[in-house]
């Protein structure tokens, strides 16, 4: 039995009691609801949090008392608790582990178990690959806590994006009909009596199903076995295909077969550190040829897109050896895989779990740009967000320079006496404050601390170009409107 | 609120589409002529005409291709001898002009003597004019009419065929955006009189004179009752500027100014709490003020008259805004600033210039499309017209339209070259995913406007056409020797009558 995390509580004297793992698990032994108090942080009113709303999914139980559910289940919770479906009896949770790019997290007890986990029996983690055909069954149950099994067969695995833009993994298709049963947000799909994956979709037109399959459930289980997790890696390009004949020949690819070619490489990335380049030739990645459209033969799963090879297939700190050509030379580089996290972008791709930071002055609210801010303006945000902001997002390294980790930017202005005239000014980024260049929030709270004659000096990149703010009306409305009116109970949230 | 010279410029076209509607009624193809009789309604109103506009619709979208059939009727009136005055967007994009008397079937022939975009208004005259000669012109009153005072308003709207009469009240004047252009504002006259699709180009009247040229609506769903007239005003400066025989154009200040309504701002640029002044935000680097006004400079007195802090003067003792002096100038006329620069007062003189950056965000008529096709590539310049009927959404292209102006990215590409589309051929088959995309260089030059990219595609260097878009990482590249040949083929294949059309 695999080691009890408390990594938070360091309760290891609450091991739970399991079944023996001799027996076989089953839906009414090995699955448990899991409810979840939804309650993402308000981005255009940053001190406070948006109206509850709740979701229900079912997990896969693992050894130790963990509990194995999607990241999107989880995202951005209040309170969670397990559910026994038959018993109805409940325990309340938090979260050990959650990877939002894999789409997935472990939960745990939140408080000593007790008898909650008496006579389930957990997941094995183990299992062979599908073949197609396989039949995989999804379970779930009725809501007087019956179980339902519905079989599906294996079809092929193949690489898709999970709920995040831009965040590619190795997943299952399975055809077969599913009927969802209420409250089954995500559901586990069990292959033999083992875990194969968690139904991610299911689209009822054709029959389809996608599973966030165990090869990656098991990468993200063994990252985070040691309670420091470390993620996965992001490689850090774009690329295009280079199946027309004008490129290779332009390219110098002689009778090389395949490659693809590369059309940017992001800063901080493995792919950076690798020293590839704009215009190289990547050609081989470990002891895999890619061909012209960047797919390679998987010993187990076939044709798949190169991005296996980053994420899902190796952990991060394993060095892949590159073959690229540049500019017609062949050339070897060493890969080393690293993860570039949300928080080390400019502009980070997603924030869940906190709110952004912020700073308020008199009624000027600062935020920190993120991709999320932007999709609190709703599905049309591309059109509906100031548009300056939209293109921050769409080419952040046309805003990066030296020292820049984030992009501050004035998000509106509240009406108080010290805003006057400045309502209609929002969207802008903050380039100096009180003449010093502003390269997070901690900077404009610092560089507040030091008016000059009674006075702030906001540079910003948008007419009216500089901002002044009455340092003592502002300190005015910061104590008193702010909080009575606005009911503003933290003026600045910089961590 | 940033206002930028004499004309408004909206920051979003999408904006004045929704506020305003111009008043152009739909062609009816079932038009039940009224056998000619003559009542006193016919002599009233004699001078009062239907404008029928046999119009084309450009399309965008295969360039090479004639233009659509479309159009409508408005409005005109007589104001001189064989010189009849209507809306501008009555008579765009004509192809063939009809106008016909209050109870007269017989169709005129007309044609555009002068037409002026920016504030809507076009004269016409007749082929010939004998119909018209010893009908009475209606008189033009160059003065605003009071608030709540009486108008009535004269045309052919939607509803029936015969002229029709509307009676309201002077509700407001202010200045609004000109939704024919979509980038343009000055003085309107809002008013309570129902005005519909086909009043456009109609006159206003107070008694026997014209006080206004009726001429968009509110189509807006919170608005009732609300229509716009062009004032007497700006119809005289419209007459006044083609009495040389061109029509010149309104001139700008070419500035963007903001409010001095903040303390601590006024306190920053040593102002006195006075309530005036106007920030002087952004001077554009080849208009009228350039190299005299610069960013920080405070905007005191126009031609004499303090600006108050919110960018209204009070003039002919109405409170006014500030850009109504420019207004009732002209291209070339100077007009006196003073400002504040540094803690001192400061006089100086600037002559007025138009500014067409600008029009890189207006609707654009009379124009043929510019295009280039090669190698089955469909370049086009990019222009509100463009951008809109082609729906182009990449955020480097909306970039360049966005800030064409107000950050002056017109000195960095005057005419941004979009790569709209790819006609599908052995030679591209491949370059899937570009259209709608910014070009960048094409072997290594920059392509800042479309005489750019046929000089570049013509230079006969290299085995290669490598062209490059902005915010794509891949190059497209084509073999010169195929490239040639598949030019032809494609084409022919499409029906690419000549491969492309430059404005000389």
């Amino acid at each position: 039995m695999r080691h009890f995390l408390f990594p938070a509580l360091g309760l290891l004297a609450l091991m739970p009691q399991l079944a023996a793992a001799s027996e076989t698990p089953s839906p009414d032994k090995s699955i448990l609801r899991v409810n979840v108090s939804n309650q993402p942080h308000n981005f255009a009113l940053p001190w406070q949090k948006r109206q509850p709303g709740s979701k229900q999914g079912l997990g896969a139980l693992l050894d130790g008392g963990r509990v194995l559910v999607t990241a999107e289940l989880i995202q951005d919770s209040s309170y969670l608790e397990f559910e026994v479906a038959s018993s109805g009896k409940k325990l309340t949770a938090q979260v050990a582990t959650v990877d939002y790019e894999a789409n997935l997290a472990v939960l745990v007890p939140k408080e000593k178990p007790d008898d909650f986990f008496t006579g389930l029996v957990p997941f094995p983690m183990s299992g062979n690959p599908p073949q197609k055909g396989d039949r995989l069954e999804v379970w779930q149950f009725e809501s007087n806590g019956t179980p339902v099994t519905s079989p599906i067969a294996f079809e092929t695995a193949r690489l898709g994006r999970t709920f995040l833009e831009g965040s590619y993994f190795l997943q299952f298709e399975a055809n077969g009909a599913v009927n969802y049963r209420e409250g089954s947000f995500t559901l586990p799909v069990i292959r033999d009596g083992h875990l194969a994956g968690m139904l991610l979709s299911y689209n009822s037109n054709d029959q389809v199903a996608t599973i966030l399959p165990f090869p990656i459930i098991k990468a993200f289980l063994d990252d985070a076995a040691d309670g420091e997790y470390a993620g996965f890696a992001s490689f850090g390009i774009k690329f295009a295909p280079t199946l027309d004949e004008q490129l290779r020949t332009y390219l110098k690819l002689g009778d090389q077969k395949g490659g693809i070619m590369v059309t940017g490489v992001m800063p901080d990335t493995s792919a950076a550190r690798a020293g590839l380049k704009e215009g190289d030739v990547l050609l081989q990645i470990g002891e895999h040829t890619l061909d012209a459209r960047g797919n390679y033969q998987d010993p187990t799963w076939g044709l798949l897109a190169m991005g296996h090879l980053v994420k899902g297939a190796h952990p991060v700190g394993t060095a892949l050896p590159l073959k690229i050509s540049r500019d017609g030379q062949p050339m070897e580089l060493t890969l080393t895989l690293a993860r570039k996290a949300a928080r080390d972008f400019l502009i980070d791709p997603y924030v869940f779990d906190r709110g952004p930071r912020y700073l308020i002055l008199g009624g000027l609210v600062f935020s920190e740009l993120t991709r999320t801010y932007l999709e609190a303006f709703g599905n049309e945000w591309r059109d509906r967000a100031p548009f300056e902001l939209v293109y921050a997002v769409q080419n952040p390294e046309k805003f990066a320079r030296d020292g820049r980790k984030k992009l501050v930017f004035l998000a509106g202005a509240l009406p108080s006496q010290s805003t006057i005239g400045y309502e209609g000014v929002r969207g802008a980024f903050i380039e100096k404050v009180n003449g010093q260049v502003i390269n997070d929030i901690k900077d404009l709270s610092a560089a507040l601390t030091r008016p000059v004659d009674g006075l702030h000096t906001i540079e910003i990149d948008e007419v009216p170009y500089t901002l002044y703010i009455d340092a003592a009306l502002a300190a005015a409305d910061n104590q008193t409107l702010l909080p009575q009116r606005y009911r503003i109970t933290e003026l600045q949230k910089l961590e | 609120m940033v206002t930028r010279g004499n004309h408004h410029r909206m920051p979003s076209y999408r904006l004045v589409l929704l506020a305003a509607s111009v008043l152009l009624a739909p062609p009816s193809s079932l038009r039940a002529e009224a056998p000619a009789k003559t009542n006193s309604l016919g002599q009233q109103y004699a001078g009062i005409v239907r404008i029928e506009n046999a119009a084309i619709q450009p399309d965008y979208r295969t360039p090479w291709n004639g233009a659509r059939p479309a159009g409508g009727t408005g409005t005109g009136f007589l104001i001189g001898p064989n010189r009849f005055l209507t809306n501008a967007h009555v008579v765009s994009n004509s192809t063939r002009l009809i106008i016909r008397g209050v109870d007269d079937s017989t169709p005129h022939l007309a044609k555009i003597e002068f037409i002026a975009h920016d504030c809507d208004l076009a004269l016409l005259s007749l082929e010939d004019p004998r119909p018209f000669e010893g009908v009475a012109p209606l008189p033009l009153d160059d003065t605003l009419p009071l608030l709540d005072s009486e108008v009535v308003a004269v045309g052919y709207p939607v509803g029936g065929d015969r002229i029709s009469v509307t009676r309201g009240v002077v509700s407001r004047i202010d200045f609004r955006p000109y939704s024919h252009s979509g980038v343009d504002q000055h003085l309107a006259i809002q008013v309570d009189a129902a005005i519909n699709p086909g009043n456009s180009g109609g006159p206003v009247m107070q008694g026997s004179k014209v006080v206004g040229v009726a001429f968009q609506g509110y189509s807006g769903a919170v608005a009732q009752n609300v229509g716009y007239i062009i004032p007497g005003p700006v119809v005289a400066r419209f007459l006044e500027d083609i009495k040389d025989g061109t029509y010149d154009h309104y001139a700008d200040l070419a500035i963007a100014i903001f409010p001095l309504q903040n303390p601590a701002m006024r306190r920053a640029l040593s102002l006195p709490e006075n309530g005036m002044g106007v920030l002087v935000a952004h001077v554009d680097s080849g208009g009228t003020c350039a190299g005299v006004l610069q960013r920080g400079d405070v905007l005191l007195e126009i031609d004499g008259q303090p600006i108050a802090s919110d960018g209204f003067i009070e003039f002919g003792g109405e409170r006014v805004n500030m850009n109504e002096i420019v207004e009732r100038k002209f291209t070339g006329d100077r007009i006196k600033l003073t400002y504040w620069r540094a803690g001192a007062e400061a006089a100086t003189e600037v002559t007025l210039k138009r500014l067409t950056s600008y029009l890189m965000q207006a609707n654009l008529y009379e124009k043929r499309p510019e295009y280039v096709v090669f190698a089955g590539l469909v370049f086009q310049p990019l222009d509100r017209n463009l951008l809109s009927t082609l729906n182009l959404t990449d955020d480097n292209v909306r970039y360049f339209f966005n800030y064409f102006g107000p950050r002056e990215l017109s000195k960095e590409r005057s005419q941004p070259v979009i790569l709209t589309q790819v006609l599908p051929d052995a030679i591209n088959t491949h370059f899937d995913g570009v259209g709608g995309k910014m070009v960048d260089t094409i072997n290594g030059q920059k392509i800042t406007r479309m005489s750019d990219l046929t000089s570049a595609l013509e230079k006969a260097e290299g085995e290669f056409i490598k062209i490059t878009l902005v915010g794509e990482g891949r190059p497209l590249v084509l073999d010169r020797a195929r490239a040639a040949a598949a030019s032809t083929r494609i084409n022919t294949q499409y029906g690419v009558s000549e491969p492309s059309f430059l404005e000389p």
